[in-house]
């Protein structure tokens, strides 16, 4: 295998993807290199092979729906209780309790 | 202005509907949409992460971060394409958080052969186990560079697209797809 074929390969494969001429530093080498032509033929099927997987849905895991289900559930909880008053005046209420606690500790000196 | 009665009209417009009302808060259209999304999304998170219980995480995350996101959806974009990009920016924010599952056994792509022609076996046989081999050779990619593969050669999308969603110029989005296919290519061959 010559150096200009490895020179030219990142460019066959590229020109077989997108479909366009190769480059032109390698143009008249490809076109009379069988295993560059080769690599460009191999190319060509692969990127018919990738187009094609478009169109291929994968199932998806089947509990995913219940889990995103879920974890909106536990979203939707928290913001409900962050918008009731007693949840609120709950949460200030025992801040206030442990500060009291804290001050209210006895001294150990 | 569409055919009230085409099929692809009367679908987006049910879509449009369970948006508008998603985006008023009902999970129930929300889930609809979910039911209708979820195998895509879970497909594009299976190939850019490779590892399908990373994918099944990437997914889910990705899905919960559009309905919190659905309010500012506009509608410019399809659906599909506006949870693709949300998918991918998520399996980048995995990516930076879990080790990457080292080489899927081939058992885990026969479920996404597509059907081939049963006309003719011995062509049917050679797509098969180049598509056996192909995706082994997305696996074998480095991140960055199957990344751009998935999104360019399987999802069509263009430099530009690639480069803002990666966060890199659209030179380096080029130069990254360049090196990918000559990696591929040749990964390809030696396997051959």
């Amino acid at each position: 295998m010559s150096v200009v074929c490895e020179m030219a390969a990142p460019f066959v494969a590229n020109s077989a993807v997108d479909g366009v001429d190769v480059m032109r530093p390698f143009r008249s080498h490809t076109a009379t290199c069988l295993k560059c032509q080769a690599r460009h033929a191999a190319m060509t099927r692969t990127a018919r092979e990738l187009a094609a997987m478009e169109g291929v849905r994968i199932a998806a895991p089947a509990d995913l729906e219940w889990r995103v289900m879920a974890s909106l559930e536990g979203d939707l909880a928290i913001s409900r209780s962050l918008n009731r008053p007693m949840a609120w005046a709950a949460a200030v209420v025992s801040m206030a309790a442990a500060v009291l606690i804290w001050r209210l500790r006895p001294k150990t000196s | 202005m569409g055919n009230p009665g085409d099929p692809g009209q009367v679908e987006r417009s049910r879509e449009q509907e369970l948006i508008a009302r998603a985006q008023k808060g009902d999970r129930s259209a929300f889930a609809a949409l979910l039911r209708e999304h979820q195998d895509e999304v879970y497909t594009l998170a299976r190939r850019l992460v490779g590892d399908p219980h990373l994918a099944s995480d990437v997914a889910q995350e990705a899905l919960i971060r559009a309905w919190r996101a659905l309010p500012r959806f506009r509608g410019d974009a399809r659906l599909s394409t506006w949870l693709y990009r949300i998918t991918v920016n998520t399996a980048w924010t995995h990516k930076n958080q879990a080790k990457r599952h080292q080489g899927a056994s081939i058992d885990d792509h026969l479920d996404i052969a597509a059907p081939v022609d049963a006309g003719h076996p011995e062509i049917a046989g050679e797509i098969l186990e180049l598509r056996g081999r192909l995706r082994l050779a997305l696996d074998r990619l480095p991140d960055p560079q199957r990344e751009v593969v998935v999104l360019k050669d399987i999802y069509g999308w263009s430099h530009a697209e690639i480069a803002e969603s990666m966060g890199i110029s659209v030179n380096a989005a080029k130069v990254r797809l360049h090196r990918a296919r000559a990696r591929l290519a040749k990964d390809l061959e030696e396997t051959a």
